[in-house]
């Protein structure tokens, strides 16, 4: 076996030297973002778990006026978008009591927040107009009514496609959430 | 006076059978306008008890588009949709789905405007038409009415399916529905498109 020779201790030095100096860079970059700055940290500590999920109906507020077909086309869609994720072994629909029995479950809700309807025509003719958009409030909650999780969220419809599309917007920015907090 | 009474005896004798002919057929007539006063009385009930199935069966529309809702149909599939005694049925090729009358929680229906030319197609096709001339084929609309209708499943469960059918279609089979003892409740009717925020 071949000893070391002194002329190769500098060179080891620098490799040692320069790894701990990579080592101690990675430690730093790892810390949590001091507070006030945004960062990827705080999403990490929302994540949730739950092995199921109940879509529960939010009426809207009094004073506001959705089609219902616009409301029942964004619950199938989201209760499709949800199935999808699988993120979960069994997606409850709203007034499932069989959901009553699931121990831990989380209940989502949708709160219409505001709606424009626009018009297909209007869209496809001018471009710049005649868009659909409708504004929710996303909570998840426990069974107990604690919230767990609050967003805003808006689904539209821009240039082509009939009206309900923005339904259709909607669900895949709720399934978007999903997957980012479970 | 053998011969007057057997000139006589003729006349008697076919007058009297005449008579008894007449007689005879009395019965027949009364009986005859007896059946026909019954007849006449019942036709009108006999004819509603068949008009209601006939009626029933007839419902049946196609061309209808399912835009969402129904378990085992992709969205937006078109099919054939008839109100049969017990509710309604949505066929599409193979698959069918029912809903029954009793599940049924409420129906709601709406007027809205489709274009003539849509579709990812229809799309292609007006983006293909040089100096903007897809904008001119998007004027071309026509009306159509959506059925919303939504049920419960045995759990529960609520579910709800909206259909899109040709003009007066939709109100049609809400009102056949309602008259079969499906659940509807009163509803505002949302003003013009307009922004709206609490």
């Amino acid at each position: 076996m071949k000893t070391l020779t002194r002329a190769a201790f500098p060179s080891i030095f620098s490799i040692a030297v320069s790894g701990a100096a990579v080592l101690m860079a990675a430690a730093l970059l790892a810390q949590p973002s001091p507070p006030g700055k945004p960062g990827p940290a705080p999403q990490q500590a929302q994540k949730l778990t739950a092995s199921a999920i109940q879509f529960e109906r939010s009426d809207p507020p009094e004073d506001l006026l959705v089609p219902e077909d616009f409301r029942v086309a964004a619950y199938e869609n989201v209760i499709l978008q949800l199935i999808k994720t699988k993120k979960f072994q069994h997606v409850y629909r709203s007034g499932d009591r069989t959901a009553a029995d699931v121990p831990d479950l989380v209940i989502l809700h949708l709160i219409p927040q505001a709606f424009k309807e626009g018009s297909q025509k209007q869209r496809e003719v001018t471009t710049i107009s005649g868009f659909t958009s409708i504004k929710v409030k996303l909570q998840f909650t426990s069974p107990d009514g604690k919230i767990l999780l609050e967003k805003d969220l808006q689904g539209k419809v821009r240039f082509y496609g009939e009206n309900l599309r923005a339904t259709s917007d909607l669900a895949k920015k709720v399934a978007a959430v999903v997957n980012d907090t479970f | 006076m053998k011969t007057r009474s057997a000139q006589m005896n003729p006349g008697v004798s076919s007058k009297q059978r005449e008579i008894v002919r007449r007689l005879a057929q009395l019965p027949g007539l009364l009986v005859l306008a007896v059946a026909v006063v019954f007849v006449a009385a019942a036709g009108p009930a006999f004819s509603r008890q068949l008009a209601t199935p006939q009626a029933s069966q007839s419902t049946l529309v196609q061309h209808v588009k399912c835009v969402i809702g129904l378990e085992n149909i992709k969205p937006n599939t078109k099919g054939t949709l008839s109100l049969l005694p017990t509710g309604l049925e949505f066929e599409a090729g193979k698959n069918k789905v029912d809903i029954s009358t009793a599940s049924i929680q409420d129906i709601f229906t709406g007027q809205e405007s489709r274009q003539d030319v849509s579709g990812p197609g229809g799309t292609l096709a007006k983006a293909a038409i040089p100096y903007g001339g897809g904008r001119i084929v998007s004027l071309f609309s026509h009306k159509v009415e959506v059925l919303t209708v939504e049920y419960v499943d045995p759990n529960g469960g609520f579910h709800g399916t909206v259909f899109v059918l040709s003009e007066g279609k939709a109100t049609m089979f809400k009102d056949q529905l309602v008259a079969q003892g499906a659940k509807v409740s009163t509803h505002v009717e949302p003003p013009q498109p307009k922004e709206q925020k609490p």
